[in-house]
């Protein structure tokens, strides 16, 4: 993952957390601020500051891109183009795969930056999921593979089967609570399960306004993981 | 009815720059498990496998999706 998009209280607390998700230092990447946000009154009225931050590649990585081959001119893809591809995308795969699913486009555009959202619905739903979300990531993952190809561009397309997505977010941050909880407690930091980068964003940012713990990741690939200390 | 042979197919042709050149076969053995391989231009390879393998990965994802569904146990050789 080389870039990243990050919501804080403020600036720098944002920053600081993609920092820490990109694995990289203030000098290996590029920021761009999205939003400064607005502190509000009493919390109403407020904004979270938003950045992007990008990891600017050595030459080594650009050209073991996957998607080195395609278009580096200004191409201008159309949204609704990029709608089109992923509905065909995703019906193909179902249909070859044999299951008995049906997919929707639930939003046409995700503000986080995760593109048109699919929804994915019917009696194999908990087939597509897999283990912990292993085979709903490596669809999702094929679908904007196969989607940027086809676009010449990089494009990113979003699914969740059934909800799986908020469930999943809803009892992360729940988990998050309940061991932050438990460090204040005892003192001691504790270490979660391996997740990947969008689900330890999420802890980090559930836990980012918790003034008693906070949160570190170690470890790499697979088997990256959030640890909390006590502050 | 999954169609593991398509499905391979029509991810590697969708990702590769020789389309033409895609070949998938299919052999299943007495226990019912199917041995996929498919086969790729040279210069596609990298593509089909992707970064830290992760195209190969979740391509056999999905055939493992599919493969449940036709009853059988499939394996993916990239050659």
């Amino acid at each position: 993952m080389n870039s990243i998009q990050m919501t804080g209280k403020t600036v720098e607390d944002a920053i600081e957390i993609a920092l820490r998700e990109l694995d990289a230092d203030q000098d290996e990447v590029e920021i761009d601020v999205v939003s400064r946000g607005k502190a509000g009154v009493f919390g109403i009225g407020s904004e979270p500051a938003k950045v992007v931050v990008t990891r600017i590649p050595d030459r080594v990585l650009v050209s073991d891109n996957e998607f080195a081959d395609s278009d580096t001119e200004e191409a201008t893809v159309s949204h609704g183009d990029v709608i089109e591809s992923g509905r065909e995308t995703i019906n193909k795969l179902i249909d070859l795969m044999g299951i008995e699913v049906t997919s929707t486009l639930r939003r046409a555009d995700n503000e986080d930056g995760g593109g048109p959202l699919f929804e994915i619905e019917g009696d194999d739903s908990g087939l597509l999921i897999g283990r912990r979300g292993e085979t709903l990531r490596s669809f999702q993952f094929l679908v904007r593979f196969l989607v940027s190809q086809s676009m010449g561009e990089r494009t990113n397309v979003s699914l969740d089967v059934e909800g799986y997505d908020d469930r999943r977010k809803q009892s992360l941050t729940n988990l998050a609570k309940r061991v932050s909880q438990r460090v204040v407690k005892t003192g001691r930091s504790i270490e979660l399960e391996p997740m990947n980068a969008r689900e330890r964003r999420l802890v980090h940012m559930s836990l980012a306004d918790n003034d008693g713990v906070y949160t570190e990741s170690s470890g790499s690939g697979n088997d990256r993981k959030i640890v909390i200390f006590p502050s | 009815m999954a169609q593991l042979k398509q499905l391979v197919e029509y991810i590697a042709q969708s990702i590769v720059t020789h389309p033409d050149e895609v070949l998938v076969t299919e052999e299943e053995n007495e226990h019912g498990r199917v041995f996929i391989t498919l086969q790729v231009h040279p210069e596609d390879k990298g593509k089909v496998i992707g970064r830290q393998g992760r195209v190969a990965q979740s391509i056999r994802s999905l055939l493992r999706v599919a493969a449940v569904k036709n009853g059988v146990h499939a394996n993916l050789d990239i050659d």
